[in-house]
């Protein structure tokens, strides 16, 4: 039986489970992922946002299984410097930027360079504030912080999208430079990812432009030359009207001829 | 060119994938690079054709989604194709774009023939970077797809799995794109195009037919091959017409401009490309 015949027999049973398939299931509606589970009802809303209806409850002791790529370099038992172990606890604080000298007259983007060249400003035009809010600006793990992991999807991400999760809240804004080496160490996968694409890129490019440059260098070499001596192929060559060649019949390879019309690949 | 011997070398269906392709991936090129640069003066320029950011995004994402669509039409096409009770025979034949072990041996012959150290290979039906040129769309479009699916609806997709693959999806999504271009706009239009013999243009996915005697040196086997089964008579074919060559000639050089445009932008601006 051939796969269209099939194809034909079976349209009808397709069609009806389709059917049935978009009567009989329930589409998912948003508002049920949270209260979806019986048992739990509001639990996992209480616990990955800190809020119960209005009131805002502690998180329970462990943080929500949130598995992301940690966004900071792995902690080492001493800190390389005392500047990199204030910077390092100013993510705890809820002035980050306390005591800064001239704080009020500078800009985000003075200290935190690469930070303000990612998508959302680039291209949602998204300040800094509209996610890490006003003044004091709180470090991101700091407790109460609307950055802080535990409900920084609530806060921030769904102010714009809507729906989002604590899953979607992982995305990283700030990326880590994939190429680095020491992203290895925080985000593999995505370091893995980027050199798998930069192989690929360059092996295919590398290939097969050489393949081609070579390719065009040695079509051009032979015509010069055909332009320089025109010999009897050459000219056969330019009217094929004239000569249709019966000879490729005889043998699969008319490879004998070096000088032959095989250059006209 | 018409009063020589043609024979079918692409059926209508076969050109319509290629020029439905060429229109959808020039669009999807085109607003890909202007957001990806868009924090260029180029880049908004380009954006603002579509009618601004989000307007490329909208364009981009409809066409994606059409590409995603044509793509499984082809499918469902190749899977008419194969005659599935020899298919083994239907798959492997020299007829199909499924690589065997001879273009690998054609690989080394022709590089070998590169460096004048022997003859250059004589080719069946598809020659090695013909299936190459195929099997890269069919591996880079499935990606593309899949990954700019995942991307288009963000909060859906975290909910399958966790956001961070976000990350990787757009960088994917970004690096395969950028390696389909300049392949397409430095290798297979320098093949396309640039050939001694087919200097204007190779019009064979256009016209649909090729020219007997210039396919005889190019092809040889595959010729031969018809040949054998006696089947020369029926695969020949009418020259297109004057007017279809005008056109497809202005199509054709429309979209080579394009790509032409885009790839030198993308040299100029190669300091602002993000893939990640």
């Amino acid at each position: 039986m051939s796969l269209r015949s099939l194809l034909r027999k079976a349209r009808l049973p397709v069609a009806v489970g389709l059917l049935g398939t978009t009567i009989l299931v329930p589409g998912p509606a948003p508002a049920q992922e949270e209260v979806a589970d019986a048992l739990r009802r509001y639990k996992d809303r209480e616990v990955s946002t800190g809020f119960y209806e209005e009131y805002e409850v502690k998180p329970r002791r462990m943080r929500p299984f949130i598995k992301s790529p940690r966004e900071a370099p792995p902690q080492r038992p001493f800190p390389l410097s005392s500047t990199a172990a204030v910077v390092r606890n100013r993510t705890y604080l809820a002035d980050s930027h306390a005591g800064i000298q001239f704080y009020a007259r500078r800009r985000c983007e003075e200290c935190h360079v690469t930070e303000a060249t990612h998508s959302h400003t680039v291209r949602g035009n998204v300040t800094c504030r509209q996610c890490h809010g006003g003044e004091p600006i709180a470090g991101i793990n700091y407790y109460y912080s609307p950055m802080n992991p535990i409900r920084r999807h609530s806060y921030v991400c769904a102010k714009c999208h809507e729906g989002a999760n604590a899953s979607f809240a992982t995305f990283l804004v700030h990326e880590p430079p994939a190429g680095a080496p020491q992203t290895r160490k925080v985000f593999p996968s995505f370091y893995y990812a980027n050199w798998f694409m930069y192989l690929l890129i360059v092996g295919t490019l590398g290939f097969f432009g050489l393949h081609t440059l070579i390719w065009m260098g040695k079509e051009s070499y032979h015509a010069i030359k055909e332009k320089m001596e025109p010999e009897p192929e050459a000219k056969a060559e330019e009217e094929p009207i004239k000569e249709p060649e019966p000879k490729p019949e005889a043998g699969a390879g008319p490879k004998e001829e070096p000088a032959g019309g095989q250059e006209n690949e | 060119m018409n009063d020589q011997v043609r024979i079918v070398r692409f059926n209508i269906f076969d050109r319509l994938f290629h020029v439905f392709i060429m229109v959808t991936f020039l669009l999807q090129a085109v607003t890909g690079m202007g957001r990806l640069l868009y924090q260029t003066a180029w880049g908004k320029s380009i954006v603002g054709l579509f009618g601004g950011y989000d307007g490329a995004t909208t364009v981009h994402n409809t066409v994606g989604v059409l590409m995603i669509i044509g793509f499984v039409i082809h499918i469902a096409y190749i899977l008419a194709k194969v005659e599935w009770q020899a298919w083994r025979r239907s798959l492997f034949s020299p007829d199909s774009l499924v690589p065997r072990l001879e273009d690998a041996k054609h690989l080394g012959q022709k590089f070998r023939w590169f460096f004048g150290l022997g003859p250059p290979p004589a080719f069946d039906r598809w020659t090695y970077w013909e299936k190459f040129d195929y099997w890269a769309v069919f591996w880079g479009l499935p990606l593309l797809g899949l990954t700019g699916l995942l991307l288009m609806f963000p909060v859906a997709t975290s909910r399958i799995m966790p956001g961070w693959v976000l990350n990787i999806l757009l960088l994917l999504h970004r690096a395969e794109a950028l390696l389909a271009m300049l392949y397409i706009f430095i290798v297979h239009f320098t093949v396309g195009h640039l050939r001694r013999g087919m200097f204007p243009m190779n019009e064979c996915m256009f016209a649909g037919s090729v020219e007997l005697e210039k396919e005889r040196e190019e092809k040889p086997l595959w010729i031969a091959r018809i040949q054998e089964d006696g089947r020369l008579e029926e695969a020949e074919v009418p020259g297109p017409p004057r007017w279809y060559r005008i056109l497809y000639f202005v199509f054709g050089y429309a979209a080579l401009a394009v790509g032409l445009y885009l790839l030198i932008n993308i040299v100029l601006y190669r300091n602002y490309l993000e893939w990640h």
